[in-house]
């Protein structure tokens, strides 16, 4: 199987593959690192999205 | 500076004035929806809730990635008790780029409306090499949607 890369289309079992999870208050993000014989030649990252923003409405007395 | 999350200061004024359609129920001379796009930026920007519209200043740059960023939709609005929510439609995806200057923000805005921000999201320093970068929605409810007004 090939995979795109910095070398072009690249055999899979040339590659190590490491992944890395990060937490924010609202967000994961998933970065997947591409390496051959120490060189980076891929990465990709995925960011989920937990939560959105809120805009909080007031609403004022009279 | 840095880059912060926030809804735009100027969209929920825009929203009063009617200057924004997510969706297709809209009373202005037709029903069709604004078009939103979403754009990444370098993690030395300054967006955030004093941003009013996208600028091509600090926004990233790089193989396959092109300048004003993607274009996506959202969600029909509705709401839920007392919160109205939306959230895009799919994920937001950057494919084959190579971003090598460190990005950390996404910008939502209506580039049919003069490119007026409606929100910045930001992910912690990122870099892309020869691959994809996609950002999943979270789940469009009153509680997790993108975009909610409570």
């Amino acid at each position: 199987m090939l995979i795109q890369t910095i070398h072009g289309l690249t055999p899979l079992e040339e590659l190590e593959v490491h992944d890395q999870v990060e937490w924010f208050d609202n967000a994961r993000k998933t970065t997947t690192t591409w390496t051959r014989s120490g060189e980076l030649v891929r990465q990709d990252v995925h960011v989920h999205i937990l939560r959105g923003l809120a805009a909080d409405a007031a609403q004022g007395g009279m | 500076m840095a880059n912060s999350q926030a809804i735009a200061t100027s969209f929920k004024v825009e929203l009063f004035n009617g200057i924004h359609a997510l969706g297709t129920t809209v009373t202005r001379g037709g029903t069709t929806a604004d078009t939103f796009k979403a754009a990444l930026y370098v993690a030395t920007g300054s967006i955030g809730a004093g941003t009013t519209a996208y600028s091509a200043t600090n926004e990233v740059a790089g193989t396959n990635y092109t300048a004003g960023g993607v274009t996506f939709s959202w969600v029909a609005p509705t709401s839920s008790g007392t919160t109205a929510y939306s959230t895009p439609s799919a994920s937001l995806a950057w494919t084959t780029v190579t971003l090598s200057t460190s990005f950390d923000c996404v910008l939502l805005y209506n580039s049919t409306q003069s490119n007026k921000a409606v929100a910045s999201y930001t992910f912690g320093a990122t870099t892309v090499t020869a691959g994809n970068f996609t950002l999943t929605m979270p789940t469009n409810d009153s509680t997790n949607g993108l975009l909610r007004l409570a």
